[in-house]
């Protein structure tokens, strides 16, 4: 059968990654962009786009790093990573101790690194958009009534890289968290 | 009949000839042009120059005319225009195919990368070559579409890296895969067999080698020396694989056991690679040896002598039957 040859002439397709990284990627851009929204006062498109372009950015650029790395790292360790995408397991080998170890401490770069690489693409994308800087979301209303020109000064200063920071670590943070959760029901499932 | 065919005629000349000349027609025309024109340009011996503009010009124009034509006609998939896809796979059969060697995998990768310039290209640049700067929402949505078609091709790279893993570990093939969160096998496809399975072939020809049709008490002696007879088939098996990267997470073992009045042998490949079991696989083979007093047909008894003596006759299974855990 023609069609059966070309299936097994194709080989083994990432199926199920590209259609769990697109859920992931949808569920990250919409809580990332509420919170974009509250924190920086954005409009819904607005921050809608910010958050998937932020996103879309981070998984590519995390899929570069990940093919480059799996290239370059010794055979026994691409062992244990053809194990766990082909077989969703670790194999015995010299490296299934410390396996632990690397997991936990590539999830923790993962999160700083991608909190960066968002971070650096906000401040990157808004001037290329020709948007206005964003400004902070006021702080609570009661400081905001009174708007004299001593306190003036002494928020901004604090808060003048802040605006972003803020708002990415924290779409960073539920995202991922949210992503964690959605790896662990996998497991489970 | 006659109307018919007068029809098709009319209906073919709006097709072949436009009203305009700015149309998508004229562009398919000039790339037939430009392709004869290299035709002609390598038969009369133009120089390799030459020829290469014109190929050029043929490849750029075909790109263009036909996704001016699926443009045109607002040819689309699932609501996604798909112009400017079939303009970047001419692309890039044309910037890759040109390459010779293994082109496909790079042309492929880079298939939503070139797909977004054509799309990108005309926002820009101006008619006058020159760049422009779009609009803001456009930016946008170009800077989305950039990222989104990295993000294809990064997948369509981590397909070749897979295919790439299983022509190094051809035995992963023959796992199953249910387990998998990143891979699915569309079932309904032949599973390829184990390496393993040749690797037990192989051993199965060197044992009929050394001991089928040999006199009993050598093969009897033969049998006695288990870990000897286990590094020459490792040997053997080394030899006569092709050597893949997975040769190394092969190991070959060999039981010999008493079996009534002769002896069994268990050929085993065992698997130390990754796996869908939680203890690994290991492939066996038995065998069986028995005396016998008739020699082999081709040797006939030429004395009382022979024919008291006793032979030995290896059978082995077909089956190669898939253990998990290890022997």
């Amino acid at each position: 059968m023609p069609i059966a040859n070309l299936l097994a002439e194709l080989g083994l397709m990432p199926l199920r990654a590209i259609a769990f990284q697109a859920m992931l990627l949808l569920v990250a851009i919409a809580l990332e962009a509420i919170v974009l929204r509250q924190r920086l006062r954005l409009g819904y498109q607005t921050s809608v786009q910010y958050a998937a372009t932020l996103n879309l950015l981070a998984t590519s650029l995390g899929w570069i790093l990940f093919l480059t790395l799996e290239a370059l790292l010794p055979l026994a360790l691409r062992q244990q990573i053809i194990s766990y995408v082909l077989f969703n397991r670790f194999y015995m080998n010299s490296w299934v101790d410390s396996l632990p170890v690397i997991l936990v401490v590539t999830a923790i770069l993962a999160f700083f690194m991608t909190f960066w690489i968002k971070l650096q693409g906000l401040s990157w994308l808004v001037p290329f958009l020709d948007r206005a800087p964003v400004v902070a979301a006021p702080p609570p209303p009661s400081s905001s009534r009174r708007y004299g020109p001593t306190r003036r000064r002494q928020p901004t200063a604090a808060t003048q890289a802040s605006p972003y920071t803020l708002a990415v670590l924290q779409a960073n943070a539920l995202s991922f968290s949210a992503i964690v959760v959605l790896l662990l029901l996998q497991t489970l499932a | 009949m006659l109307a018919f065919l007068r029809q098709t005629l009319a209906n073919l000349q709006t097709l072949l000839l436009p009203q305009n000349y700015f149309s998508w027609q004229t562009i398919i025309y000039l790339s037939l042009f430009s392709w004869l024109m290299s035709l002609l340009g390598r038969g009369l011996g133009a120089t390799i120059w030459t020829v290469g503009l014109m190929t050029t010009l043929s490849w750029a124009f075909l790109a263009l005319g036909v996704g001016w034509l699926l443009e045109h006609n607002r040819v689309n998939l699932l609501g996604i225009p798909i112009a400017p896809w079939v303009s970047g796979a001419i692309l890039c059969i044309f910037l890759f195919g040109s390459w010779g060697g293994d082109w496909l995998q790079p042309a492929v990768v880079a298939w939503p990368l070139v797909s977004f310039m054509v799309v990108a290209v005309p926002s820009l640049v101006n008619w006058d070559l020159k760049w422009q700067t779009p609009l803001p929402t456009v930016r946008q949505n170009l800077v989305l579409l950039f990222l989104l078609s990295l993000l294809f091709s990064c997948w369509l790279q981590f397909y070749f890296r897979i295919q790439a893993w299983t022509q190094a570990y051809p035995s992963l093939v023959a796992d199953s895969f249910e387990a998998s969160h990143f891979v699915y096998r569309i079932p309904g496809q032949l599973v390829p067999l184990s390496e393993g399975v040749n690797h037990l072939t192989a051993a199965e020809t060197f044992v009929r080698e050394q001991i089928d049709g040999k006199p009993w008490p050598s093969v009897e002696r033969w049998l006695l020396n288990s870990e000897g007879n286990r590094q020459a088939i490792q040997q053997e098996i080394q030899r006569t694989q092709p050597a893949s990267p997975e040769s190394q997470l092969w190991q070959f073992d060999l039981q010999p056991i008493t079996q009534g009045e002769g002896y069994g042998l268990k050929l085993r490949a065992i698997w130390l690679g990754p796996s869908a079991h939680e203890q690994g696989y290991y492939l066996e083979k038995s065998c069986q040896i028995l005396p016998v007093t008739q020699a082999n047909s081709y040797e006939t008894p030429t004395s009382a002598a022979s024919a008291a003596t006793r032979w030995a006759r290896v059978s082995c299974d077909l089956a190669t039957p898939r253990l998990p855990g290890r022997p």
